[in-house]
């Protein structure tokens, strides 16, 4: 079962489906829609900032450092053509309730200075792997 | 682009439309020279003249890699012949085409992207839902044309930007007919023999395609309506050369094909509709008819035996890539539909535009055009709305097909939006007008 949603990216960056969340994600100039949930506790990773490397996400939680390679490995298949994205949805049933929103985004912001990370207390695990997290979508 | 754009057999000829010789098409030097081709066209740019030069230019160089044979024989062309297929030409074409397709189509590499994590099932969905999407939408030119005050010449305009494609029909798809590759290329090669009438000419769809416009009094010749396509129908006709003549991008060509073959059978039902309703029974639909009926065959083909069947074979590493291919048609398809649609609306309005560019004629001064008796018949648009003003003698504005062309005098003003293709020719022995940059309406 697949549904197949369309999201104008001009006006959201959050799409809801369920109980569960994903967020629009920059990287290397492409967006793709990943899981707003850190593999720790679920913490909003849409709210986390990048470390300085560039390659991690800082979880606000609890300072888990997420590798942004794994949470793309998190994300729906999408066709972005200009502002309009086809997301298609796998394993979601047209009972399903699928909202897309705007919120702030902060992951998409540059690196964190060096300087402000042992003030934001940015000490926790690191995780690299979120494949299993997401598993059970697929 | 100099080279090939000032190449004698490109200079274009006297006439609106270009004579039985399918080597020559006027490529228009002095609008090449005003485009920066170190700047790769952009989703910006698309309508502006770069877009119409480059594609012209990159439709010429994909046509030369074909057979083009006028039907009333060679005998006075075979110079035109030789020339187009020469050496000279042909060098010119190996250097020039990569660079020219970047230049043209490098936009699809930012317009489209495919993320996520993308499997077969996931193809499906998202081609379903791509074609849905084109069965339930609405059809730009063709809701154009039905509200055009002269619908029959805005039905002739759709056609040739049609005759662009239908003319010389499955020439690039018969570039992935070769090699091996399975059953999914027999499977494509089941659409090309009916492309091909089965190797009946009266059945080809050439043909067909010919009689449709023959019984609308057009003319049949390859290319006759050079002067009248528009950028996006040249650059949809250029996406397949583009996407079949490097095997790199088979999988792209794939899905775009796939994409196309499933759209066209609800989109010629539409057009029947649009055209009984217009013209009755005086005109010869059987192009659209077959279409209509035989590309139903060709959507499920395509997608169970083609797309579906590569991605099963090949794995979900080619499944992104036959999904931009459906992307990227289904982009530059509506290019096609708006960039149709909005010249039919403008043709169409020729004292409206008049009376705006009696509004907008004050702008600064962008080119002076000298119209001499036997200068070249070429047309062009512009990348921001400028207006004609006529500064001596009298002339005729051509802005479609077979239309009735709008006749200038001195100090007459035409408001020429951003994208609209427009000729000039002179009816007195001389003329000159200026392009003016539209000027805020008062």
């Amino acid at each position: 079962m697949r549904r197949v949603v369309v999201m104008d990216l001009s006006r959201h960056n959050v799409l809801v489906v369920g109980d569960r969340r994903w967020f629009v994600l920059e990287t290397a100039g492409r967006a793709e829609l990943v899981l707003d949930s850190c593999p720790h506790r679920g913490g909003p990773l849409s709210l986390a900032r990048l470390t300085p490397d560039g390659r991690r996400l800082a979880c606000p939680w609890h300072g888990t450092r997420v590798g942004t390679a794994a949470v793309r490995r998190t994300a729906l298949p999408m066709v972005r053509t200009g502002d309009e994205a086809v997301v298609v949805l796998p394993g979601v049933g047209p009972e399903v309730p699928v909202t897309a929103r705007r919120r702030r985004v902060l992951a998409n912001l540059p690196p964190m200075d060096p300087l402000c990370d042992k003030e934001n207390g940015l000490t926790g695990p690191v995780n690299g792997n979120l494949t299993d997290t997401t598993a059970g979508t697929r | 682009m100099d080279a090939l754009a000032g190449d004698p057999l490109f200079a274009g000829g006297p006439g609106v439309l270009h004579d039985e010789n399918p080597y020559r098409r006027a490529l228009l030097p002095d609008v090449a020279a005003e485009v920066d081709f170190s700047r790769p066209l952009t989703a910006g740019t698309l309508d502006g003249p770069a877009a119409l030069t480059a594609h012209r230019a990159l439709g010429t160089l994909y046509e030369a890699e074909h057979v083009l044979l006028p039907e009333a024989g060679l005998a006075g062309l075979r110079g035109d012949f030789d020339h187009f297929y020469g050496t000279a030409l042909r060098r010119l074409r190996e250097a020039s085409i990569s660079d020219l397709e970047d230049f043209a189509f490098a936009f699809l590499d930012d317009a489209v992207t495919i993320t996520g994590n993308c499997t077969v099932e996931d193809l499906d969905a998202y081609f379903q839902h791509a074609v849905d999407e084109a069965e339930r939408g609405d059809a730009p030119a063709l809701l154009a044309i039905e509200a055009a005050s002269d619908p029959a010449v805005a039905a002739d305009t759709y056609l040739v930007q049609l005759a662009l494609d239908g003319l010389t029909e499955a020439s690039a798809m018969s570039r992935n007919l070769g090699g091996a590759y399975g059953p999914e290329q027999s499977a494509l090669f089941k659409i090309f023999i009916d492309e091909f009438g089965y190797g009946v000419f009266e059945a080809k769809h050439t043909t067909i395609f010919a009689k449709m416009i023959s019984s609308r009094a057009m003319r049949t010749h390859v290319h006759a309506y050079w002067n009248f396509y528009l950028p996006g129908p040249l650059a949809t006709n250029n996406l397949y050369y583009y996407l079949s003549r490097d095997h790199s991008k088979f999988f792209r060509y794939a899905g775009a094909v796939t994409y196309a073959e499933a759209v066209f059978a609800p989109a010629f039902v539409k057009m029947i509709r649009t055209y009984r309703n217009i013209f009755g029974d005086d005109v010869d639909l059987h192009y659209c008819e077959e279409h209509a009926h035989i590309d139903q065959h060709h959507g499920r083909i395509t997608r169970e035996q083609v797309l579906l069947a590569l991605a099963e074979r090949h794995g979900d590493g080619v499944v992104p890539e036959l999904m931009r291919g459906i992307a990227e048609a289904r982009l530059v398809g509506a290019w096609f539909e708006e960039d149709t649609a909005a010249q039919i609306r403008w043709a169409d309005r020729p004292a409206a535009y008049r009376e705006r560019g009696e509004q907008t004629a004050g702008g600064e001064v962008l080119r002076h055009v000298e119209l001499a008796p036997g200068h070249p018949f070429g047309t062009r648009n512009h990348a921001e709305d400028v207006v004609l003003v006529v500064a001596r003698g009298e002339a005729e504005l051509v802005t479609t097909p077979t239309g009735t062309p709008d006749r200038l005098r001195r100090g007459d003003a035409v408001h020429v939006p951003a994208g609209r293709v427009y000729g000039v020719r002179a009816t007195t022995g001389e003329c000159a007008y200026r392009v003016h940059r539209a000027a805020t309406e008062q």
